[in-house]
């Protein structure tokens, strides 16, 4: 009786385990990228709203500062999505009649509530802070991006725990003086385009712990006589009333050129935790 | 298979191992003739039963053989659902989130900080006074009631009822409607009906109200109204737990109605008879007369520390408490505290009692002035009149004891007026009957047939929380309004106001009796509010809008503290002591459902009572002599009867309880009108009490009935879990050279698991809690020297975590979170469980879950009995995840889901949790717990609004346990880094640290040598649990200290 197999088949066998052994790796390739891709992360994506609303158009266009919506991002976990009554603050003089606002009149009106969707959504697991973020030197844009040029809006980060911990590893690289926080240009100091910083000596939240500036100080400068004046000892009025120690002055600065050595220099004025604490699970998961 | 078929028609949960139960006569063998210093937990232990065993070999042993997946539905059920779940297990990591909308504010409040919790000022009412509390509101959602740490009188100190009264209000069982013969109705339609019907009454005759004890000045106000409108309306105030025995003996003794307020800061000797006033609010002044016990208990040198004595029935954590003990009958204990007065030892007392009688005379007289007797409120009047008579015989009073005006705005003696209310009604008298929150038709007293006479009356309403049973048959049920829904006001113990504010508008815009009263007044649509503030002009002095916002703000008025009253020396009041003989039967607030309002309270089901820890049932609590002499055992069900009214009843044996004497607990065998929680659990031991016996009945009969009832006591689950390694103890009792090896005992005193010693015995040898804790047990594996902790070089990595780095840009040592629990303090009242729940958003497992030991409760309370069967002491210990710096759990974790954070926080990662539970096999402490079913409820809305934001709600298959609060620990490093500074001391406080009344608990850095943990762990007193296994506990525990009378030690 004739073999049932050919000799051929010998090969084709062969080829056939290979293959086998290439879909699994592919399968598991493909499962990878899929998990990271946009598609699984969001990443890009423009969803839906209720109202097209332009960071581009409001940040850019007209100058309006973060905080002026989303108020409690110094304070709270969440930043804050502003109430409709925000949008009304400005929408009641103008655009009153424009189609697009009609949801933010019918809100207004009824007292429902717009109903967004969540770009940045994290895991219900995960306890993220914005505060602790806005007030150690972290910048809006380090996680959201530009969002002064997003027309509209989109997560621009995969929010994925391996891109949090790429930071919470190594904060150095994304840290910025307290005052560039808002500052969606910032770039980080180089050579061409260097910032000096001093420490302020003195106690209180971290934001008055260092001042910089992207001038030289040595030059005399509008920001300098500022500083200088300060420094005379007159005493000024704090926010809540009461008199202000007198502004000490800073001592020396320190003139950085790289993102590196700021973000070094920052992490050890602003204290921020070791790595180790940083990258601890219960940090963001509780 | 026919077997098989006949299961299958209903899913079985297994809930028992087949059980030969040790008799009592072989367990009385057993014990005959061993005394001495011996630790047990509870009775199959002590006897070394062969199920005990048993129990010792499995981590879950109930459930061996897995018979839960036997059953053929289970087992389809489960192949299901596996089958789903590995379908979905490969697209796990690939589905997408679905889309979260958010919904902001349309106007935002104005100084709201979402994500920022705001706290609210406010109190509690309950009728043996206001509990001061500070509400933690996340976005104006109550997820947090705590104690009110401005209040003069509670000073922040919480307990277990006022921390459970968060799932009260979203208890989703609440009625939500006004009900019109069982059709939904308004409240307007019930306001004109009401009205309509007033008006044509002659002044108001044949309307009755029939109120649960009003606390509010208000509502007192309102009534006054009510009665010049209408004179002829009646109210009665009636409650089926009540203070009558002191009002009796009030006004017998002084002639008018006076509340006691007791300085247990200026006692050295504290008498209670049958008072239980370390237990709970259910004694008034819980929580001051808690704090103060506490702190003179607290052993310090050259501080002099109190005594307590106390003579009971039922064995309450008191008692348990007290250096010296004593077991009575209610009917003795009335004699007893007569003769106390008398100075001669009670006719007929035994040996032993007389020389507890004369060394409590001498104790008492000797510290003349510096006593005090405090009598329970659910002891006969004779007790009280006697408590009075001592107080002064002692010049106790205005030192100790000072008399004061009551709390409650209108004192009556509750029974007599509820009897008359009841002849009323049956003589048709009863036009419109008004019962304002309680629940008559299942707590009135049997013989007075409520149910019957409420029938007869034409129109009944019902205001309350529950469509109950008073509600489900009156004419009309209003849906009441949750105290943290409502505006009143009402004085708490030592008679401060406090005005009560909402926390949310009502969930299902339910009424307070104010609304009902304000109906017949002028002003029908007047609110609570209006109301309040013009009570509160009468008692807020000064400017008024400054003063009512700074009561709003504090949570209490100014000035409005009772001044002591001058009574006069007490009459002697002549009255009687309750009738004793046969077996007595005595009724008792249930110390977790009270008189069973909180009967649909998931949290205080489970909750393991004090001293029995049984959870999810009320028992014939009897002493063991009892058990042989009624012939009944453990568990079995038998049938109580007294007068003729019976009822099936559970039998449970309570260490230290009398004999001849069977304590039940109210509050429990609710209906269907209950709600999903506390319908049918347990029986109703209302049905067998009436207007004779309602403290307390002689002659009741207990008859053995076939069958057994299985009750659910957590009490061994912690040893069972412990598994073969106690088993490993169990098999090499080297120490059992008297015969009297008990596991409990063994762990307890060779293995010094609690430590303690009498106040001489701490002066010799003030290092005594590290000293021969386990002679006999030098060397055996396993074990290090003494129990003590080993040293870090004989460990293969001594710098495995080393705690003390110091951080590069401060200089400053590291955190490091660390416990002290003080066993002296600790009182074992529970209300530290309860916070915990509300606070880590802990499930509810169910009876039948508790049953197999799958109680999710991060924290217990261990009680450890020590000596004699008949009259144990008892040691109460918290015990909790230890956050061993050395931690057996993440050794054999295989997924890294608990790990160690750089502070020593052992910490749970609940999505790497794949529940192997070999983090569970090897903690020797049994303190994980396992989510075996998906027990949080996902699906509930109004549960939604109570959990705390902070803390994950954990899903089916994960491990959890105690996280040392660490979304508090969190939040305050948050906060102290973004002002640049440490976290300082106090800065975190743990959720069970907050609630404990009496300060036992205390955490913090142990780094920083200054904080008030790192000095409580320098104490000589201080000890680890199991030490020698070089786990490294980061709780420790303070050695407890005692203060016998040396007459009878």
């Amino acid at each position: 009786m004739a073999q049932v197999f050919d000799r051929s088949s010998n090969a084709l066998a062969r080829f056939s385990l290979v293959l086998t052994g290439l879909i699994v790796i592919a399968l598991g390739v493909a499962l990878d990228q899929l998990q990271r891709s946009p598609w699984v992360t969001r990443q890009g994506q423009r969803p839906d709203q209720p109202v097209p609303f332009s960071h581009k158009h409001h940040v850019e266009g007209l100058g309006l500062q973060c905080q002026y919506c989303h108020t409690q991002v110094e304070k709270a976990a969440y930043a804050g999505i502003p109430p409709t009554k925000t949008c009304i603050n400005c929408h009641a003089q103008i655009w009153t009649n424009a189609n697009l606002l009609e949801p933010v009149r019918q809100s207004w009106a009824t007292g429902a509530s717009i109903q967004w969707i969540r770009v940045h959504d994290l895991p219900d697991y995960v306890y993220f802070n914005h505060d602790i973020h806005v007030n150690k030197g972290i910048g809006c844009a380090s996680c959201h991006g530009r969002v002064d040029q997003m027309p509209l809006m989109y997560q621009q980060n995969t929010l994925q725990m391996e891109w949090c911990l790429n930071c919470h590893r190594n904060p150095a690289v994304n840290l910025r003086p307290t005052s560039e926080i808002y500052n969606m240009a910032w770039t980080g100091p180089s050579s061409d385009k260097p910032v000096w910083c001093s420490s302020t000596v003195k106690g209180g939240a971290t934001a008055q712990n260092v001042v910089c500036t992207t001038k030289d100080p040595n030059a005399s400068g509008p920001e300098v006589a500022m500083v200088e004046g300060a420094a005379s000892g007159a005493a000024v009025p704090n926010v809540d009333g009461a008199p202000a120690a007198p502004l000490v002055m800073p001592a020396t600065y320190v003139k950085f050129t790289s993102q590196i050595e700021l973000g070094k220099y920052l992490t050890a004025q602003y204290h921020i935790r070791t790595p180790n604490e940083l990258s601890s699970c219960e940090t963001c998961h509780r | 298979m026919a077997e098989m078929k006949s299961e299958a028609t209903q899913p079985v949960v297994v809930t028992q191992i087949a059980k030969a139960k040790l008799t009592l006569a072989e367990v009385q063998a057993k014990l005959t003739g061993k005394t001495g210093r011996r630790f047990w937990k509870n009775l199959d232990e002590l006897a070394e039963t062969e199920e005990f065993h048993e129990l010792m070999r499995e981590e879950f042993p109930r459930q061996a053989g897995a018979n839960e997946w036997v059953d053929a539905v289970s087992r389809r059920g489960f192949l299901k659902v596996m089958g789903a779940s590995l379908a979905l297990a490969g697209l796990a990591g690939c589905t997408k989130q679905p889309d979260e909308p958010i919904f902001p504010y349309v106007k935002q409040p104005e100084d709201l900080v979402l994500g920022k919790p705001m706290y609210f000022a406010t109190a509690f009412p309950f009728p043996t006074g206001a509990v001061p509390v500070l509400v933690k509101s996340d976005a104006f959602r109550p997820i947090k009631v705590d104690g009110n740490p401005e209040h003069p009188m509670s000073l922040g100190k919480s307990d277990a009822l006022t921390q459970a009264t968060l799932l009260d209000l979203y208890d989703p069982d609440r009625s939500q409607h006004v009900v019109y013969r069982g059709e939904n109705s308004t409240w307007e339609a019930f306001q004109q009906a009401f009205t309509a019907a007033a008006k044509q009454t002659l002044g108001g005759q044949g309307i009755y109200f029939l109120s649960e004890t009003i606390t509010s000045p208000t509502l007192a106000e309102q009534w006054k109204q009510v009665q010049a409108a209408y004179p002829q309306a009646k109210l009665v105030q009636w409650e089926p737990v009540n203070r009558d025995s002191a009002r009796a003996a009030s006004k017998a003794a002084f002639g008018s109605y006076v509340d006691a307020q007791y300085k247990l800061d200026e006692a050295d000797v504290i008498l209670s008879l049958d008072a239980d006033f370390l237990g709970g609010i259910a004694h008034p002044g819980f929580l001051p007369l808690a704090a103060a016990y506490a702190e003179r208990h607290r052993y310090e040198e050259g501080k002099p520390m109190n005594r307590l004595y106390v003579v009971e029935s039922m064995p309450t954590v008191t008692g348990f408490k007290a250096e010296h003990r004593l077991a009575l009958k209610p009917s003795e204990i009335a004699a007893f505290a007569q003769a106390l007065v008398a100075g001669t030892a009670p006719a007929g007392a035994t040996d032993e009692q007389k020389k507890y009688f004369a060394a409590l005379s001498a104790d008492l007289k000797k510290s003349a002035g510096k006593a005090v007797v405090i009598p329970g409120e659910q002891a006969s009047p004779a007790v009280h009149a006697a408590a009075y008579a001592l107080n002064e015989a002692l010049g106790a009073v205005g030192k100790t004891v000072v008399y004061t005006d009551t709390v409650v705005p209108m004192p009556s003696e509750q029974l007599a007026d509820l009897k008359s209310l009841v002849a009323e009604m049956n003589a048709g008298k009863v036009q419109w009957l008004v019962v304002l929150g309680n629940n008559p038709n299942y707590s009135a007293p049997a013989d007075l047939e409520f149910p019957t006479a409420f029938a007869k009356v034409p129109v009944t309403v019902h205001l309350g929380t529950h469509v109950d049973e008073t509600g489900s048959v009156a004419t009309w049920h209003i849906n009441k309004a949750h105290y943290l829904e409502s505006w009143t006001d009402a004085r708490a113990y030592d008679g401060t106001i406090s005005i009560v504010q909402p926390m949310i508008d009502p969930l299902y815009g339910g009424k307070q009796a104010h609304d009902v009263l304000q109906t017949l007044l002028a002003n029908p649509q007047g609110s609570a509010y209006e109301a309040v503030q013009a009570t509160a002009r009468g008692y807020i002095q000064g400017d008024f809008a400054a003063g009512w916002r700074k009561a709003l703000h504090d949570g209490w008025v100014e000035g409005t503290t009772f001044a002591p009253k001058s009574v006069g020396a007490p009459k002697a009041a002549g009255l009687a002591a309750p009738a004793g003989g046969g077996i007595e039967i005595s009724f008792r607030p249930d110390p977790s459902l009270y008189d069973g309002r909180f009967a649909n309270v998931g949290w205080l089901q489970e909750l393991p009572k004090q001293v029995t820890n049984l959870s999810w049932d009320n028992a014939a609590l009897m002493s063991l002599n009892t058990m042989a002499k009624l012939g009944v055992e453990e568990n079995d069900k038998a049938e109580l009867e007294l007068t003729g009214r019976k009822v099936v009843v559970p039998v449970l044996v309570a260490p230290g309880h009398p004999d001849d004497v069977i304590t039940v607990h109210l509050g429990f065998g609710r209906g269907a009108e209950a709600g999903r929680v506390g319908a049918g659990v347990g029986f109703n031991a209302y049905t067998l009490r009436t207007t004779t016996a309602v403290l307390s009945g002689a002659d009741a009969k207990l008859t053995k009935l076939s069958g057994t009832y299985d009750l659910c006591v957590t009490k061994v689950h912690n040893i069972e879990h412990r598994g073969a390694f106690a088993q490993h103890d169990l098999n090499q009792p080297l120490s059992d050279a008297n015969g009297t090896y008990s596991l409990a005992g063994h762990e307890a005193m060779e293995r010094g698991i609690i430590r303690y010693a009498t106040l001489e015995e701490v002066k010799k040898n003030p290092d005594f809690a590290h000293e021969g804790a386990s002679g006999s047990l030098v060397n055996k594996v396993g074990y290090g020297v003494e129990g003590e902790t080993p040293k870090k070089d004989e460990s293969f990595f001594p710098d495995a975590w080393n705690y003390e780095k110091t951080d590069p840009s401060s200089l400053k040592i590291q955190n490091a979170w660390g416990m002290a629990i003080d066993l002296n303090s600790c009182i074992g009242c529970n209300a530290c469980i309860v916070s915990c729940y509300a606070e880590n958003n802990i499930p509810v497992v169910g009876r039948e879950q508790v049953k197999v030991g799958r109680n999710m409760q991060w924290l217990r309370i261990d009680t450890y009995f020590e000596g004699d069967l008949h009259a144990p002491r008892a040691h109460f210990q918290p015990m909790a995840c230890q956050h061993c710096e050395n931690a057996g759990c993440e050794q054999v974790c295989p997924v890294g889901a608990t790990v160690h954070t750089p502070e020593g926080i052992n910490t749970m990662v609940y999505n790497r949790c794949v529940g192997t539970r070999y983090c569970s096999n090897n903690c020797p402490y049994k303190v994980r717990r396992f989510n075996f079913l998906l027990y949080s409820d996902y699906e509930t809305e109004s549960l939604k609004f109570m959990r705390n934001p902070d803390v994950s709600v954990r899903s089916r298959g994960v491990m959890e346990k105690c996280s040392y609060c660490v979304q508090r620990v969190e939040a305050a490093k948050i906060q102290a880094d973004k002002e640049n500074r440490e976290v300082r001391d106090g800065d975190v406080v743990t959720a069970c640290q907050q609630a404990c009344p009496t300060s036992a608990i205390t955490f913090g850095n142990i780094n920083d040598k200054a904080s008030k943990v790192a000095k409580r762990k320098a104490e000589e007193r201080d000890y680890p649990v199991l030490a020698d296994l070089n786990f490294r506990p980061r709780t420790t525990y303070t050695a407890g200290v005692i203060n016998p009378n040396p007459e009878l030690a």
